[in-house]
């Protein structure tokens, strides 16, 4: 042990503000979670695997195809993204209040000086770059490549590149807000993955089979489906066709549950310290 | 000076239980004892005093800023909770000089005072090693550390020696006291370990079922009453107790000794009426009760009071 207290001088250097802080957060949990096996797994596979599945459409599919803009709506449908994203969703996002909560680290946070909404932002700025990274990278990749080898004219390939970040901006904030919300109801972080799981796939399933001829044989089912609507919403920014529902309640559906979770899980982690003390 | 703490009928209802009950407190500058049995409402208090819990009702400052505020208060307080709080995957000198970055530091102020930290609660080599392979007492003291890395004005400690052994316990009250003696650096050490608190701080609220039943300089405190005199006896305290009742002198029983009013001649009515009852005095004069002494009494008084 030593033997006297640091004698610096108190406010020698006047504290930053709260952007610094959350971006501390952000850093240290970006950090943190990139070194996790689970992560980079889906990080690294995902991302490769997606660009890699866009890049091979580029070679192999959009050779003698007319450069439209609707080619680009196949690899922004790719399953493989969906599986990715979600599988980030889980791996990082269920944990990201849940380890908080067990650990109780959460009393450590907002005994600082932070409010649950800086923690929350910080929290979801790092899923949300994480999972950025397979739903908007390989799309946007994809055009810029396409533009570069000359198959696509630049002014598609750039208009590509908008909507692409526009549509992998938008699976990015459904899955963080999902995420987030499921891992802020639970300690174990295996619960909230396995529900980000169920949740995603298990509506998947259920609409695709319900919605089918044979069974229900109603298409409106399809709209609870996170996959289905935001497809529905990339076949119309790409003028894409096909698709039995429409692009405007799909959209409102996935940016209303983005919205109602996020707000539920601040509403949430408002309450929690009560249940936690 | 700016009140420490000060709180006008501050309130905290979990349902129908309140857990801070219409507490008005003013509490000075300088090392604070928060005691009270267990229930009494200390953690509560100091979560309200954070802004981590919103009270039902009432208001409360610290260091001259509302409660409500939160942010400047927590700016200028460093919490060391009773509970296990730490990031388990973390290395110790990882954890202390993220949370001087989450308090506002630059990155090179945070890790160089995180080292300065660590040192001075005696985690040394160990700093470098994940906080999950920490023992009770090491995890005790980060903890101490991640209160103190971004050097606060107030420290609020919540039952810092729990779960430690007599030799992590004094090292523990040696540090919190390091702390307390600092210039410019204000304590408030919650325990129900009444040593603890009476070794350290100068100044004590007690509370009770959330209300505050005593608060004052411990050395008044423990001085008593200066109208009433303390006798203590050896032999038969019950008949020495009724013989001075029986002699006319207002006498009562405390927790230990004997309470008799201060009139003139009293004195000479205790040792006759120990003569009488075959006991020896082993003292008479002011009282001078020990910390757990006084809290005894106060809660034996507040309980009967209800």
């Amino acid at each position: 042990m030593s033997i006297s207290l640091p004698t610096y001088t108190r406010r020698e250097i006047p504290l930053l503000g709260r952007r610094h802080r959350i971006w501390a957060i952000v850093v240290t949990g970006l950090r943190h979670e990139i070194r996790r096996p689970a992560a980079i797994f889906a990080v690294g596979v995902g991302t490769a695997i997606t660009t890699i599945v866009s890049i091979v459409f580029v070679f192999f599919v959009l050779v003698g195809q007319p450069l439209e803009l609707t080619f680009f709506y196949t690899p922004a449908s790719n399953p493989a993204m969906l599986f990715f994203v979600t599988l980030m969703a889980a791996a990082v996002g269920a944990g990201l209040i849940a380890d908080d909560l067990d650990s109780m680290a959460l009393t450590l946070y907002l005994s600082r000086p932070l409010t649950s909404a800086d923690y929350l932002t910080a929290k979801a700025a790092i899923l949300a770059t994480l999972t950025a990274l397979i739903a908007v990278l390989p799309l946007v990749i994809t055009p810029l490549l396409a533009a570069l080898l000359g198959f696509s004219p630049w002014d598609v390939a750039l208009e590509a590149v908008g909507i692409s970040i526009l549509l992998g901006l938008l699976l990015t904030v459904f899955f963080t807000s999902l995420a987030l919300f499921l891992s802020s109801l639970t300690r174990r972080r295996a619960y909230a993955a396995a529900a980000v799981f169920a949740i995603v796939f298990g509506l998947l399933a259920t609409a695709t089979i319900l919605s089918q001829t044979g069974s229900l044989n109603e298409p409106a089912l399809l709209y609870l489906s996170p996959w289905d609507d935001y497809l529905a919403v990339a076949r119309a920014a790409f003028g894409a066709s096909g698709g039995t529902i429409d692009w405007a309640p799909a959209l409102a559906i996935l940016l209303g549950i983005t919205v109602v979770a996020a707000l539920a899980t601040w509403v949430r982690m408002r309450a929690v310290e009560v249940v936690s003390g | 000076m700016t009140e420490l703490v000060e709180t006008a009928g501050l309130t905290k209802a979990f349902g129908e239980v309140r857990a801070v009950d219409d507490l008005s407190v003013s509490i000075p500058q300088g090392a604070i004892g928060l005691v009270g049995p267990n229930g009494a409402g200390k953690t509560t208090f100091l979560r309200l005093l954070l802004g981590l819990l919103r009270p039902t009702s009432g208001s409360g400052k610290v260091l001259g800023y509302g409660i409500e505020e939160g942010i400047p208060v927590r700016e200028r307080t460093g919490y060391m909770p009773e509970h296990d709080c730490l990031i388990p995957d973390m290395t110790g000198i990882g954890l202390v000089s993220y949370m001087g970055r989450v308090s506002g530091l630059d990155a090179g102020t945070s890790m160089s005072r995180a080292h300065d930290v660590l040192q001075f609660v005696g985690v040394e080599e160990e700093r470098y090693r994940k906080v999950a392979e920490f023992s009770t007492g090491m995890k005790q003291k980060i903890k101490l550390a991640q209160a103190m890395v971004h050097d606060p004005q107030l420290y609020v400690f919540d039952e810092p020696t729990t779960g430690l052994d007599p030799r992590g316990r004094a090292e523990m009250l040696d540090l919190v006291g390091k702390i307390a003696a600092s210039e410019g650096r204000n304590v408030i050490l919650s325990s129900h370990l009444l040593p603890d608190v009476e070794s350290i701080c100068k100044y004590v609220v007690i509370l009770d079922g959330g209300h505050q039943i005593a608060a004052g300089p411990l050395d008044r405190l423990l001085t008593g009453a200066q109208d009433r005199l303390r006798v203590d006896v050896r032999g038969d305290r019950d008949a020495f107790l009724r013989t001075l009742k029986e002699a006319g002198v207002d006498a009562e029983a405390g927790t230990s000794g004997v309470h008799v009013a201060r009139k003139p001649g009293a004195e000479a009515e205790v040792f006759r009426a120990a003569k009488a009852a075959h006991a020896e005095v082993r003292y008479l004069g002011t009282e001078i009760r020990s910390l757990e002494e006084l809290f005894l009494d106060l809660l034996e008084r507040n309980t009967g009071g209800r």
